[in-house]
């Protein structure tokens, strides 16, 4: 599973090389180094930094809302409303949190506009999508039990189990108590344990 | 439910201190209902991570449009430090403006004050006997002209009492002279 876990930018690691007699230090560019240059007006850094995040901004927004046109845009939309407000995040530490909060509010802007109709229709996983680890039963198995949660207890798993996000973390994206975030978070793995379990015994190679 | 002195998905989504998880992993060891619970979550997770990532259909970049960019001014006000520190720059040309602005104070050293005081004193006298002299002078002036302009006055009144008193006189002697004359016809009369 290719997930970063989030969290502060990271432990700044270094590394010494001798190269042609002169001492190179390397250092790890951390996100925090971006968020400043993408402050002062450096286009380039900020693209660097939608390019860490892009993947886990789309892969949340595809997996809450179900359709890939919905969530590129609204991955387009969160990265513009990010950038055009990064100067108000005040702990770039939190920038995943603060990032993933944006995606919610975008991605529930959408559902509520969706709300009418009947069940969003989701697109089938494309062709893209690797699965050569696991039986494609599997897959669709585990579309099919997330898609049975409601949008609470889906978007619970999905900042938890794929994103890796801490409780406190999750309050806050999705501003709501902890106690909130544990109870649809506990319901949501109750739920998956019935259906999923029995399979995942079965099924796994 | 389980029996686990701490709750097993805690422990299981790693969101326990590590005094809890020993606690929890001494449990589970005596507990085989509490593994069971723990292997299905576990087995649950192994199921969900079989879904994975999509790359996203495009690349997201931006490109350098200053429609896109927020405008110096919205950065400025977005910015709270940036805020503080312009503000403070601010109060310092007030302070400058208000010191070049204001009469430059004296000099010290109590010489120069002496010395100043001195030239203040003496400029004032020279300057203030004459301005006293020309009040004065004034002052007796308009005293003169209003004396003048009583005595004319007085002396108006005085004629006009003067001519009414002959005028009165003259009527009671000719009154007198007619009384007179009545007064001798009568006796001839008689």
């Amino acid at each position: 599973m290719e997930r970063r876990v989030p969290g502060p930018a990271g432990a700044c690691s270094r590394r010494r090389v001798a190269a042609h007699g002169a001492r190179v230090i390397f250092r790890e560019v951390e996100d925090r180094d971006l968020i400043g240059r993408a402050r002062r007006g450096e286009v380039e850094a900020y693209n660097l930094l939608v390019s860490r995040w892009e993947k886990r901004v789309f892969n949340y927004l595809l997996r809450l809302v179900g359709d890939r046109e919905d969530a590129f845009d609204l991955s387009q939309e969160t990265f513009l409303k990010a950038y055009q407000n990064l100067s108000r995040l005040e702990d770039q530490a939190r920038f995943s949190a603060w990032l993933f909060r944006i995606a919610h509010n975008e991605a529930f802007s959408l559902l509520r506009r969706r709300k009418p109709e009947a069940e969003p229709l989701r697109d089938p996983p494309s062709a893209t999508a690797s699965y050569g680890l696991f039986p494609a039963e599997l897959s669709l198995a585990v579309q099919s039990a997330l898609e049975r949660l409601s949008e609470d207890q889906r978007e619970a798993v999905l900042l938890k189990v794929y994103q890796g996000f801490r409780f406190e973390e999750m309050a806050e994206i999705l501003s709501c108590p902890v106690s909130t975030v544990k109870s649809r978070l506990y319901t949501a793995l109750d739920l998956l344990k019935d259906t999923l379990a029995p399979i995942s015994t079965r099924g796994v190679p | 439910m389980t029996c686990s002195p701490y709750d097993l998905k805690d422990y299981f989504l790693d969101e326990l201190a590590a005094a809890a998880c020993g606690l929890v992993e001494d449990h589970l060891k005596q507990c085989p209902g509490c593994r069971e619970e723990l292997e299905r979550l576990r087995l649950t997770r192994s199921a969900l991570e079989a879904l994975r990532d999509e790359e996203p259909p495009r690349r997201i970049a931006f490109v350098s449009d200053k429609v896109l960019e927020p405008s110096w001014w919205q950065r400025f006000w977005q910015s709270g430090p940036r805020l503080g520190f312009a503000a403070a720059a601010m109060l310092s040309v007030a302070i400058l403006v208000h010191a070049f602005a204001r009469p430059a104070p004296p000099a010290p050293g109590g010489r120069d004050t002496a010395a100043l005081e001195a030239r203040i004193s003496a400029e004032v006298a020279q300057r203030l006997e004459p301005a006293i002299a020309a009040a004065e002078a004034r002052q007796a002036q308009r005293a003169a002209q209003v004396v003048a302009e009583t005595e004319r006055r007085l002396e108006f009144d005085r004629r006009a009492d003067r001519v009414a008193f002959e005028e009165a006189l003259t009527v009671l002697q000719k009154r007198f002279s007619v009384w007179l004359t009545a007064s001798a016809d009568l006796g001839v009369r008689r």
